[in-house]
């Protein structure tokens, strides 16, 4: 299996360790991929608010590169890439280059390559993004009981938490500080209270979101994979606090 | 307005049966009770006129879309309600503002600090950013879709 690895702009700058752990997890499940230096920003929502025109010309720039089939890192770049490229291509009357968020490629892969694991036991709060959600048509989850992170959990031998709250937005897109942070904390909060070791997300803009008010470490669904499929902890970035959670198989 | 919202293919206010349905799903309107997307679309649906509210609060959940039986789309017309106010001079938010500038730099949406580069590099991973070339077709699109 070959593909295009489009990690996002907060992944590449920001979370090095989340892309190391992403390239770790998908070497270690038999993926093999390619990167395009050369794709930009996929401009998502808050750029697209400002001018659809560059929303579109930028992601008909990032199609010409990402000519193969397309697994993103990131939920928001998913959606931007997903939806730009569907428009660019009706305009053109071509087919749009195939898209697949990390989770899902996970989970199909996790279910053909059974792999074998070393830890078992965190119990973890998924921040299911508004983007892999919603909207529904989109058909990769079920929004109002969505699966896919949790099965992928469980597959690689952790705990998914059920918590108050769970499908709230968790304010990563609302430009006032007050307010996001207040959706943040609330949901923070609620992971907390329901006993989660840590919070799992697939967008890096939740956990950008939701990290500074946590007071349980925020992971990148990545981090997890890349750990119960042997990685070095200390270069995925997975937090000491959890290395002691965890139970050795 | 309306026909606005209808050329920039958002949805129809005019469909709206103002049921609350959108304010009763939107988590903005929990913790900021005037952000209320029903009072929006009505706004629009009413009078036609945009309405005195803060489109930049919206979270961009699309948890509105999702819950209108009407299938009216308010966050949709909520981001093109953004797009309009923007274009008529209206402001943005500086985060907002500094994202773009950040595309024009790099290509990406956030800065490649030295500290990141440093750990980029412990961490073996190839160079980030776009080349010279790569750049200047970013640039130059930027400049056509009309920011300065």
């Amino acid at each position: 299996m070959s593909l295009t690895l489009y990690l996002g702009c907060v992944i590449r700058t920001v979370q090095p360790e989340v892309e190391k752990a992403v390239k770790e997890t998908l070497s270690r499940i038999g993926v093999s991929f390619s990167e395009q230096p050369e794709a930009s920003c996929c401009a998502p929502s808050w750029f697209f608010s400002l001018s659809r025109e560059a929303w579109l010309r930028l992601n008909e720039r990032n199609m010409r590169l990402l000519n193969s089939t397309v697994v993103t890192a990131c939920d928001d770049c998913f959606a931007s890439l997903s939806d730009a490229f569907r428009i660019i291509a009706e305009s053109k009357g071509v087919k749009p280059p195939g898209l697949k968020p990390f989770q899902t490629l996970l989970l199909e892969r996790l279910r053909e390559v059974k792999p074998r694991l070393g830890f078992k036991g965190l119990r973890c709060a998924v921040q299911h993004s508004c983007r892999f959600l919603r909207p529904a048509g989109r058909g990769l989850d079920n929004p109002e009981d969505p699966k896919t992170v949790k099965s992928v959990l469980e597959a690689l031998g952790f705990l998914p938490v059920s918590y108050e709250g769970e499908l709230n937005c968790c304010g990563g897109f609302v430009s006032d500080e007050n307010v996001g942070g207040e959706m943040a904390r609330l949901k923070a909060g609620s992971a907390e209270k329901a006993g989660a070791d840590c919070i799992v997300a697939t967008c890096s803009h939740c956990m950008l979101r939701l990290s500074p008010v946590s007071r349980i470490p925020v992971l990148h669904l990545g981090q997890l994979s890349a750990f119960s499929l042997g990685s070095d902890p200390l270069q995925i970035g997975f937090p000491e606090a959890l290395l002691r959670r965890v139970v050795k198989r | 307005m309306i026909e606005t919202l209808r050329k920039k293919g958002a949805g129809n206010p005019l469909k709206c049966v103002q049921c609350g349905s959108c304010t009763s799903a939107c988590p903005v309107t929990l913790i900021r009770e005037d952000f209320n997307p029903r009072r929006i679309v009505g706004s629009i649906a009413r009078f036609n006129r945009l309405p005195d509210q803060d489109p930049w609060l919206c979270s961009t959940c699309s948890l509105c879309s999702e819950r209108c039986p009407q299938a009216v789309n308010p966050f949709s017309i909520i981001m093109v309600l953004r797009s309009v106010l923007y274009e008529n001079g209206g402001e943005a938010p500086l985060s907002i503002l500094k994202m773009v500038e950040q595309v024009r730099e790099t290509g990406l949406a956030f800065p490649l600090t030295p500290e990141s580069r440093e750990k980029r590099r412990l961490l073996c991973l190839p160079e980030a950013g776009l080349s010279e070339q790569g750049l200047s077709e970013v640039r130059r699109i930027l400049r056509e879709a009309g920011f300065k």
